[in-house]
Parts: C-alpha cells; sequence; structure tokens
C-alpha cells in the first residue's frame, strides 16, 4: 500500500512537468500580446508597448523565460500576475475555497438525488419512476447550465425571492449553484446506478440472500447497494474534474468568486503566470483525487489490493 | 415608456431629482426648491446648458439621513490598485475612496479645487504649481502633504508600477517636485491641454504612503485615501465593503453638504452575468445595478419601485469600426465612403439597442467638448450613393446583386467581439452591407487576437470603443501614424496632416483654438473614412426608488455617493 503510494506520486512529477511545459506553451500560442492588451484603455503607442513588454520580461528569449518559470515553479513560486500585480499562489489560494465547496455541493447533490433515483429505477423497473429517472437524466445532462441557472434566478429569486441571486456566504446562496450544477451531474449517476444496480439484483449473491428469507429491504441495503456504488466512486473522480472546469459557467451567473473565472479572464487577457499557475493547481488536485479515489477501490471493494 | 426619447439626454442628475419628486410618498413633506443643471436635448448644434428649477421634496426634516447602499457593477475587476489597473470599477468603486487634486464640474467640466486648493500654470505651459489643502489627512491618520502627492505621482510614473492606464492621464509629465510643504509642482516636457482633467481622474489617486510602503503587492485590498469613505474590505471577485470617514471634512464644492457622507455603508457586487442583474435588483440584494441588457430595460420601467437611468457618458471614444486603408479592396477611399454610406445606423440603433442610445457620427462621442458637428451628415444613410461608389471604384454588380472586379469577388474580413452588443450588430452591418452588393465575411475573435489582427492589419473592419475622457485620448493612440504599426491604429492611415493637427490639437491649452484643430481632424477622419462610427456610449442604470441624492462624475462612469442616502420606510 506504501509503495503504491510513493509510486504514484512518483509519477505525478513527469505529469506535472507536462502540464507546465503544455500550459507555458498553449498559452504563448494564442495570439495577442499581454503588454499592447494591458495598455488597450490608454491606445498606447507601439514604443510604449514596447516599454511595457521589457518590463514584464517579455522579450527574453523563450526558453529564457521557461527555464526562469520552471526554477520558480520548483521553488514553489508561481510568479506574479501581470494584471494584478499579486503574487498567483495567493489569487489561487483566495479563489479555490468557493470553487471546491461549490463542486463538493453539488456532488452531494447529485450523488444523494442521483443514487437514490437510480436505485429506485433498478428496483422499480419499467415503472413511472423508472421514466421519470430517464426524463430527469436527458433533461439535467442536455440543458446549459447557464440556462437553467437563470431559470432558477427567475423562479426562486426573482419571482418567488426565497433565496438570494447573486454572492455568496451562507447556506441559502448556495443551494442555487449547487443545485444547478449537482442537477447536470444527476443524470450519469442516475443512470450508472441504475444498470450496476439491475446487474446486481440479478446476482447469484443476492438471490442466495433472498433465498435465506432477508427481508428485500436489507437485501437491497445490506447487500445490494455498497456494490453498486462502486462505480459512483469512479464517476465521482471524473465529474470532479469537470465540476472544476464547468464551475466557471455557475460563477459567472451567480456573481461567485472562484477559480473558473480566475481562470478564463486570464486566459482571455493573457494573465501568463495565473494560466500556468492555475493549470498547474487544478492538474495537482486532479492527481490527487484520482489518487484518493483508487485508494478508495482497495478499502471498498475486498477485490482489489494493491501490493 | 413615453418618455423614452425625452430621458436620452437629460443628466442623471435631473433623473435623480425627477424619480424623487415621484417617488415621495407621504402627505407631510417638506418643498424645498433645488437648482439642478439640465442638458438639454442636442437638435443640431452642440449641446447647451441650461438652467432648470425642479421641486424636489425632502423627507421631513427630522429624520436622519443614512443607511447601507449596495450596488452591482457589471464584471469582475481584473485588479483594483488605481495607479496599476484600467477597469472602470477603479472608477466606479474608489471614487468614494480616494480625493483626487483636482475635482471636474459634472456639468461644466470646469476644474475646481480638490485636495489642491489653487494652481498656476507658467507661461510656457510646462510647470504646473498646485497649492495644497493644509487640513487633510489619510483614513489611516498619515497627514496629506506635498510629500505624500508626490509619492503618489511618482508611483504612477515608476515603471514598475507597470501603470496601464494612471499613466496616460499624466501625459507627458517629466518630474514631480515636492517644493514646500503644501506646494507641488509638476513639470512637463511638452504642454499638455489635459494634465488638470487627467489630474481629476482617480485613477490619479492620492494614496497613503505609509499604507503602501506597509501592504505592499497586497496593497489593492488594504487601500488608504482621504475621500469620504474607508475602505474596509475587499474580497476579489466576490464583494468591496467601504465604511464612512467620519474626519471628513474637505467635501469639493460640486456636493450638496460638508462634512462626513450620509450613508454609513457602501458594498459593492460584481455581476458579470447580465440577465440575473435585473433580478438581483428585483430581490432586493442590489439597490443599484451598472449595464442592464436593453430588453431588462425596457422591462424595468413598467417596474414601481425602481427606475431606470439612461446615462449618456462622457467618454470619448464611440463604437466604431476602423476601416484597414492597406488592405485591399477597403485600400480604395470610394469602397471606405460606400461603406459608410451603406450603413444604416438608425435602424442597428432601433433593432439591437432598443432605441436607447445615440448615434455616432464621427471618431469622438458628441459629449466630447473638442466635438465638431461637421461630420454630421457627411454619410446619411444613401443605398444609390453607395452603389454608385462602388460602381465608380470599378465593383460592377453581378446577376444577384453581388460585386466583382476582374472576377474576384468584393469581400471584406470583419472582427467581432463578444463584448457590448457587438455580435448582433456586426450581424446586422453584414447584411446591410450585402444590400449594396459586399460579401462581409465576420469572425468572432477574441480581444487579444483582434488586437493582433489589427496591428499586422489581416482584416479590413475591427471593431472597438469606449476608451478615453478626453479628445486626445480617443484619437492620438487611434488615429496618429505612430500607431498604426503595433498599436491600436487600426485604420493604418500614415497622413502627416492629421498627425499634425492631434499634436498640436493635445498642446493647445485655449479652448477654442483647440476645438477649431480638433474639429479639422474630426472631418480629415471622416473624409478619409477611416471608421464606421455606430453609437455614443450608454449605460442603462437600474436603481431602487428609496436611493436618494446620488450624483454621477463628470464621464457618468461613477456614481457619487456622498450626498446619498436610502429613504426611511
Amino acid at each position: 500500500m506504501k509503495k503504491f503510494i510513493i509510486r504514484r506520486l512518483l509519477s505525478f512529477i513527469p505529469v506535472l512537468l507536462g502540464v507546465v511545459t503544455i500550459s507555458f506553451m498553449l498559452i504563448r500560442l494564442l495570439p495577442g500580446d499581454p503588454a499592447a492588451l494591458m495598455l488597450a484603455k490608454s491606445g498606447a503607442s507601439a514604443e510604449q508597448v514596447a516599454a511595457l513588454r521589457a518590463e514584464l520580461g517579455l522579450d527574453q528569449p523563450l526558453l529564457t523565460q521557461y527555464l526562469q518559470y520552471l526554477g520558480d515553479v520548483v521553488r514553489g513560486d508561481l510568479g506574479v500576475s501581470i494584471w494584478e500585480r499579486r503574487p498567483v499562489l495567493t489569487m489561487i489560494a483566495e479563489q479555490l475555497p468557493s470553487t471546491l465547496e461549490l463542486a463538493v455541493a453539488a456532488l452531494l447533490i447529485s450523488i444523494v438525488v442521483g443514487t437514490t433515483l437510480g436505485i429506485l429505477s433498478a428496483v422499480y423497473r419499467d415503472s413511472w419512476i423508472d421514466r421519470l429517472s430517464v426524463i430527469v437524466a436527458v433533461l439535467g445532462v442536455s440543458m446549459p447550465m447557464f440556462w437553467s441557472g437563470l431559470l432558477l434566478v427567475l423562479l426562486f429569486g426573482a419571482t418567488l425571492r426565497w433565496l438570494p441571486v447573486i454572492g455568496q456566504g451562507s447556506i441559502k446562496h448556495l443551494i442555487l449553484p449547487a443545485a444547478t450544477m449537482g442537477f447536470a451531474c444527476v443524470g450519469t449517476i442516475t443512470r450508472t446506478v441504475r444498470s450496476s444496480m439491475v446487474e446486481i439484483l440479478q446476482a447469484e449473491y443476492i438471490t442466495t440472500a433472498r433465498a435465506k428469507g432477508l427481508s428485500s429491504t436489507l437485501v437491497l441495503f445490506r447487500h445490494g447497494m455498497p456494490n453498486a456504488l462502486i462505480p459512483v466512486i469512479t464517476l465521482v473522480g471524473l465529474q470532479f474534474g469537470w465540476l472544476l472546469g464547468g464551475s466557471v459557467v455557475i460563477e459567472t451567473v451567480f456573481s461567485r468568486k472562484g477559480l473558473g473565472d480566475l481562470l478564463v479572464q486570464a486566459i482571455l487577457w493573457k494573465d501568463l503566470p495565473v494560466v500556468q499557475g492555475g493549470v498547474l493547481v487544478t492538474a495537482v488536485m486532479y492527481l490527487v483525487i484520482n489518487l484518493v479515489i483508487d485508494l478508495l477501490y482497495g478499502i471498498l471493494d475486498p477485490r482489489i489490493h494493491y501490493n | 415608456m413615453a418618455r423614452r426619447s425625452g430621458i436620452r439626454n437629460v443628466s442623471a442628475l435631473l433623473l435623480c431629482a425627477l424619480l424623487a419628486a415621484c417617488a415621495a410618498p407621504t402627505p407631510q413633506v417638506v418643498t424645498v426648491q433645488e437648482t439642478v443643471v439640465v442638458t438639454t436635448e442636442k437638435v443640431v448644434e452642440v449641446e447647451k446648458v441650461v438652467q432648470q428649477t425642479v421641486e424636489v421634496p425632502l423627507a421631513p426634516a427630522a429624520a436622519p439621513k443614512g443607511g447601507r447602499l449596495v450596488m452591482g457593477t457589471d464584471k469582475f475587476p481584473s485588479g483594483l490598485d488605481p495607479h496599476v489597473n484600467s477597469s472602470w470599477d477603479v472608477m466606479r468603486i474608489l471614487v468614494s475612496v480616494y480625493d483626487p487634486l483636482l475635482w471636474q464640474d459634472p456639468e461644466t467640466g470646469e476644474i475646481l479645487p480638490g485636495l489642491a486648493e489653487s494652481w498656476e500654470i507658467s507661461n510656457d505651459g510646462l510647470h504646473y504649481t498646485l497649492r495644497l489643502r493644509k487640513d487633510v489627512s489619510f483614513h489611516d491618520g498619515t497627514p496629506f502633504n506635498a510629500e505624500a502627492a508626490k509619492f503618489s505621482l511618482d508611483r504612477i510614473l515608476a515603471p514598475e508600477t507597470q501603470s496601464q492606464y494612471a499613466k496616460a492621464f499624466l501625459g507627458p509629465t517629466d518630474s514631480i517636485d515636492a517644493v514646500d510643504e503644501y506646494t507641488l509642482r509638476i513639470n512637463l516636457k511638452t504642454p499638455s491641454a489635459y494634465l488638470l482633467s487627467g489630474l481629476s481622474q482617480t485613477y490619479v489617486a492620492m494614496v497613503s504612503p505609509a499604507a503602501v510602503e506597509k501592504w505592499g503587492s497586497e496593497y489593492q485590498l488594504h487601500q488608504v485615501g482621504t475621500g469620504p469613505f474607508i475602505m474596509k474590505e475587499y474580497v476579489p471577485k466576490d464583494h468591496v465593503t467601504l465604511t464612512r470617514n467620519e474626519k471628513y471634512s474637505w467635501a469639493p464644492s460640486i456636493f450638496e453638504h460638508q462634512g462626513p457622507a450620509y450613508l454609513e455603508e457602501i458594498e459593492w457586487h460584481f455581476l458579470p452575468e447580465e440577465a440575473t442583474r435585473l433580478p438581483a435588483l428585483e430581490t432586493g440584494d442590489v439597490q443599484l445595478v451598472i449595464s442592464l441588457p436593453p430588453i431588462d430595460a425596457t422591462r424595468l420601467t413598467t417596474l414601481a419601485d425602481f427606475s431606470l437611468l439612461t446615462s449618456r457618458l462622457r467618454v470619448t471614444q464611440p463604437l466604431e469600426f476602423f476601416i484597414n486603408t492597406q488592405k485591399p479592396p477597403t485600400d480604395d477611399i470610394r469602397v471606405r465612403q460606400a461603406l459608410n454610406y451603406a450603413t444604416d445606423q438608425q435602424s442597428i440603433l432601433n433593432s439591437v439597442l432598443r432605441g436607447l442610445y445615440l448615434p455616432a457620427h464621427g471618431p469622438l462621442a458628441g459629449t466630447t467638448f473638442e466635438y465638431s458637428d461637421q461630420v454630421e451628415g457627411m454619410y446619411p444613410y444613401d443605398v444609390e450613393k453607395a452603389k454608385a461608389l462602388l460602381d465608380d471604384a470599378g465593383w460592377k454588380a453581378g446577376s444577384d446583386g453581388m460585386r466583382f472586379k476582374d472576377g474576384q469577388p468584393l469581400k471584406l474580413l470583419m472582427s467581432s467581439q463578444t463584448w457590448n452588443f457587438i455580435p448582433p450588430i456586426a450581424q446586422t452591418l453584414q447584411g446591410q452591407l450585402r444590400q449594396v452588393g459586399i460579401d462581409v465575411e465576420v469572425e468572432q475573435m477574441t480581444f487579444p487576437a483582434q488586437m493582433t489582427a489589427g496591428a499586422e492589419g489581416t482584416k479590413n473592419v475591427l471593431v472597438n470603443g469606449g476608451n478615453g475622457f478626453t479628445a486626445a485620448d480617443a484619437l492620438d493612440g487611434y488615429f496618429g501614424s505612430w500607431s498604426a504599426d503595433g498599436g491600436f491604429a487600426w485604420s493604418k492611415m500614415k497622413d502627416p496632416d492629421l498627425d499634425k493637427l492631434l499634436v498640436e490639437g493635445a498642446q493647445t491649452l485655449d479652448p477654442e483654438k483647440r476645438k477649431a484643430i480638433y474639429a479639422e481632424a474630426q472631418v480629415r477622419i471622416m473624409e478619409q473614412a477611416l471608421i464606421i462610427p455606430i453609437y455614443d456610449y450608454t449605460i442603462l442604470v437600474g436603481v431602487n426608488n428609496k436611493v436618494m441624492g446620488l450624483s454621477w462624475d463628470i464621464s457618468n462612469v461613477a456614481p457619487l455617493a456622498y450626498d446619498a442616502y436610502i429613504a426611511a420606510d
């Protein structure tokens, strides 16, 4: 187990080196000169733009810039935002908790609703509840979040006045954005739980349990559910990454702070250090979450061993 | 909305007063006479300013004015250091935190004392001596004096500050001297018509040297000025909270009262999604929201508790499409002029902007002091004239109406942006140009990509707008030949005559002479058809009727909360 973890952690190094290199190159491949962008509002002359470019160190050869950046990253220094002139790490640390809060809340909602619907539609196959879950799944997956988010704003905010529509800081502020995001994930989880549950309910150990005379509730919860939930863990790992990426839409609609908007704005306005730092931090999170999920398999599924 | 057409030009100030009048609910109100300056509807001539008297009912005198004002602006600012960053949110939020050295009268543009009580300009126009107030201190107790003012201006000029905007307002400033404790001298390299108005900008903020030294790169989260409100908290991408400065006793004459502000607290939120702005106002999450989409603005006028302010911004650059003079076929002046004749501005404004915006006629907005009405009527909507010009240029219409020359179709590459209302405007324009046989290929680009396209000249038509507060701001960098290769002069015209006018204009202190020079420049730009002007910037603001006494700065970009208060229930 320990060896497995160490091996996995070591494998992070080449992955992260790749991430750093690719993000460094990609953002520079996009058209647009950061110095000119920064001076766009003052209609600066070509000469003034060149002076700022030199001040930012962007007139240096690419390789020099890359090696400099690599050296800084190894020392844990992600640089300074060229727009805000604040340390990138501070800016990310400021925004990350809000995005994590939203992602976790959305995941919780989607897991609770998704597994409940999934199990019900497996148990009562082809009933109205099964059909309802298909509708929910299709709507959730196909409705764009900015649209479903706006519908919720109009219904619960503008019309019913139950919930605040912008900002954050309380559970009340979290409900609408988390529900919007959670709803988008419910479909996948419902369908996955349903199909694995259908399979499990036909497994021999379920028949055995029933033959022993156990109540159907007990069979379902003690023998069926734990096994049906294993694929959900895999999904959670995948969706967490999706939620981090999708958070930008929700953050914009609900005026929430967060990493998504920080990164999108940084890409749009070519704030190179913020893009690089943000991509790196997101990659680290993704790697760690996938490691945790792999470890969870070992704990939850006795058939899996890491030796 | 019956008042729509009338409302357009009326200043936000008058609207506030009118709204206050409409909203007065109780029978026992004390009525006072208040003089309000109103900008009249512009007909043909330059705007005139008239005095008009409006009755403004006030709340009973016994009720103390106060309250907490929550406002929403239109995006998450990327950086809020006034010396560094360029977002309009710097003005909107920080105008309450900092006092400028000088103020501009919001109606007339007259330069008024601020932290500087008086000023003298040397005969050669190169040295400005400012006498500072002696009774001012920063929020952290640091006294305000010439050293502090020099510190602030030096900070803006220092290359390591990487100032994106503030530096531009100091123009040709060479050095700053603190002559004595309360005398500041600014030395210029060349004369500047705009230094005084530059010093009135919030971007040229007087910051506490002690606070800048204490906080370093985190200063923008802990800003310290001398203004009527103190920055209490700034959580990036979430909110800014300002509290009243109880010691404030140096309000400029543009305000109605003296002493501390009425509001106890101001809170700003950022609402990047335009569709949530009206709901946020309706639910009471905010009491004022900036940049409503036109469709919601129309709905707002049906709601009893709220009002719509149609703020005609005094930013000097209209929304305009630059026409590349170096890339065929727009290197032909006849094609460029045809584009202008074929553009039906009014139908764009009516369909996309619901008639809430005013048309632009040249490279300067109609609100600019140096605006010349000579450009009006240079390009009336005239399809036949456009067709004739294209025929003359050798572009003949084929059987489907599309034009060809030597087997080549008349095709233009246009760049479009996602901001403002540009996508529908670009599409409408595309359709209109098709009417005269021009095939326009519109490409939706990111702003950085468009900047590269503009600098490299790979597109025929590129959109820009909304920059600057003076004539020079909107002309120099956008039409001077020094910006044609690698800057923002996307028409890429290198015209020595125009250059000369631009340089002269920016250095001419005599207002009437300057006006004449810039009038020539504007006509020159339109004769050469370097742009297709679309509209003058307007911002639709939704406000709760309980907000009283709010006024706006000269640009109409930033709300001034000093006299504002929340009406009691």
